[in-house]
């Protein structure tokens, strides 16, 4: 069989994530039915499979992952993707706070808005979100690229390091450190290039109008 | 880390919102294990100048008849039920009349002067139970699954600076204006700053504790002739420190996050109902909806009925 069932119904968290370890190993895609937005589910995990989530998980779902492809129906809590290092973690609905958080590696895709400090210390990867961010995005950033559909609220790029935050719709304020420029002809080219991959469909107009956010200054900011 | 839950139903009328609410908190267990409670609106339907009072008491008989015997002073008691909560006390609950508001902080403070007594609240609109332990424990001593009402505030708590008592779990309730409520996420670091002029007021705290000092504020600015709304956009400019609070009135429910947006935040609605909570599982024992909005920094909500 290609395909598990695990209806997370009466499990708790723990019990859950024992039973997605357990079937990884010997199914290609497994499917969590009534997931309840339990916290941290798929947390840690390595193996190269599919996960449905049918439904919303809540805090830090896929944290620490390295591999697997997680695919969330609904919503997702605090902190999406914590410190994954491969793999790809899509959610169709909104996200919490923290979306992307600390992510070394793979994509984070959120296809509606997100809370506060998207993409936080992440140090590569790429998070991308369909719609709206809000306070602080990318703050602390150390690497990687985070993309912006919609608008971002204020003090985008809080204290930024380096990685490139791009925004479609508008910056209402930046944060220290950060500066914006609009995107080049390579910057559009490279977007366009991920963003069709996870069906995003913008006009090439849209594509100029990408604004890019890095670092003004390299120094360490504690400094 | 605490939880916070809130429902309010829009067709005004009264409905299983005690249910609501256990299921919701329920869902919160894991942000705090030590104690719960739940303020219940618009089923208790007192006559006019009629309180319901819940009061800790030491379980020995002398204990109880001095209280009852300090009550009729002032009152004559119309009901009364005595509630079993742990191996050395019982909640008791009465209902009594006074000729004014204004008479029932000083009965309570009165009544707490009675070694081995603490009065849990007093109110008129409303329902308030609390007690230490586990929502399920303390929903089925309470049978707060069968409390109806038109909205309601709970809480979970994860006890930080005050004791684990029934005094010190939430909600929390002032006197400043009748019967308003608040549970409480997070900390107030600006506390005897917002403390102080309170006080100059004349307003009268009983603890140190930061959920209280949130209370009074909210009463005292809606004494004051705010808008529930308008309470909760200065609480987000005058108080410092990461929260999310929840208050409850008699026509409302509303919530206000810190600037920074440190402690979580979530609502979401439809034609029925209006909900908010910690997280969105608590959301889904009460809605089935996509669409979970995230409360932004600095950002308040609320519906009024």
């Amino acid at each position: 069989m290609q395909e598990y069932i695990i209806d997370a119904k009466n499990m708790n968290e723990k019990e859950l994530n024992r039973s997605i370890k357990e079937h990884a190993i010997k199914y290609k895609k497994l499917i969590i039915k009534n997931p309840q937005s339990n916290h941290n589910i798929a947390a840690g995990l390595t193996d190269e499979i599919e996960i449905e989530i049918d439904g919303s998980a809540g805090y830090f779902v896929g944290t620490m992952i390295d591999g697997p492809k997680i695919h969330i129906k609904r919503n997702a809590g605090w902190f999406a993707g914590d410190n994954m290092t491969d793999g790809e973690l899509i959610i169709e609905g909104t996200a919490g706070d923290g979306a992307g958080q600390g992510i070394y590696g793979g994509t984070v895709v959120v296809k509606g808005d997100t809370g506060s400090r998207t993409g936080e210390i992440m140090k590569g990867g790429t998070v991308i979100i369909g719609g709206n961010s809000g306070f602080m995005t990318g703050l602390l950033m150390m690497g990687g690229r985070l993309i912006i559909l919609g608008d971002v609220t204020d003090d985008a790029g809080e204290s930024i390091m380096r990685g490139t935050i791009y925004v479609l719709g508008e910056v209402k304020s930046l944060g220290k450190n950060a500066q914006i420029e609009q995107s080049t002809l390579e910057d559009q080219k490279e977007l366009k290039n991920i963003l069709k991959k996870y069906g995003f469909e913008i006009t090439d107009v849209d594509y100029t109008n990408f604004k890019k956010i890095t670092n003004k200054s390299n120094k360490n900011l504690m400094w | 880390m605490c939880g916070i839950a809130g429902i309010i139903y829009k067709d005004k009328k009264t409905h299983n919102v005690g249910k609501s609410l256990t299921s919701m908190l329920e869902s919160l267990q894991h942000r705090g294990p030590d104690s719960a409670g739940f303020a219940i609106y618009g089923g208790l339907n007192l006559p006019k100048n009629h309180y319901q009072l819940n009061i800790e008491v030491k379980n020995k008989p002398e204990i109880l008849e001095k209280l009852k015997t300090t009550l009729k002073e002032e009152s004559p008691i119309y009901k009364e039920k005595l509630i079993k909560s742990d191996e050395d006390y019982d909640v008791y609950r009465c209902e009594i009349k006074l000729n004014e508001y204004s008479k029932l902080k000083p009965l309570i403070r009165y009544l707490d002067e009675i070694e081995d007594i603490q009065v849990i609240n007093g109110s008129h609109s409303f329902e308030m139970i609390k007690d230490i332990g586990k929502v399920k424990t303390i929903a089925k001593r309470y049978d707060v699954p069968k409390r109806i009402g038109t909205h309601g505030i709970g809480h979970t708590r994860f006890a930080t600076e005050s004791g684990i008592d029934r005094y010190h779990a939430h909600p929390y309730q002032s006197y400043i204006t009748p019967d308003i409520t608040v549970v409480h996420n997070g900390q107030i670091t600006n506390y005897w700053k917002i403390r102080d002029p309170l006080e100059r007021k004349g307003h009268v705290f009983e603890s140190l504790n930061d959920t209280e000092c949130i209370v009074h504020y909210i009463a005292d600015k809606l004494h004051q002739g705010y808008k529930l709304e308008e309470a909760l956009e200065d609480a987000v400019k005058d108080l410092d420190g990461p929260f999310s609070l929840l208050v409850g009135t008699p026509n409302g429910i509303g919530i206000a996050k810190d600037k920074l947006g440190l402690r979580p935040g979530v609502m979401a609605e439809n034609d029925d109902i209006f909900a908010i909570a910690s997280e969105e599982m608590s959301l889904q024992d009460v809605l089935d909806t996509d669409y979970v909005e995230q409360i932004a920094p600095g950002e308040t909500r609320s519906y009024t009925i």
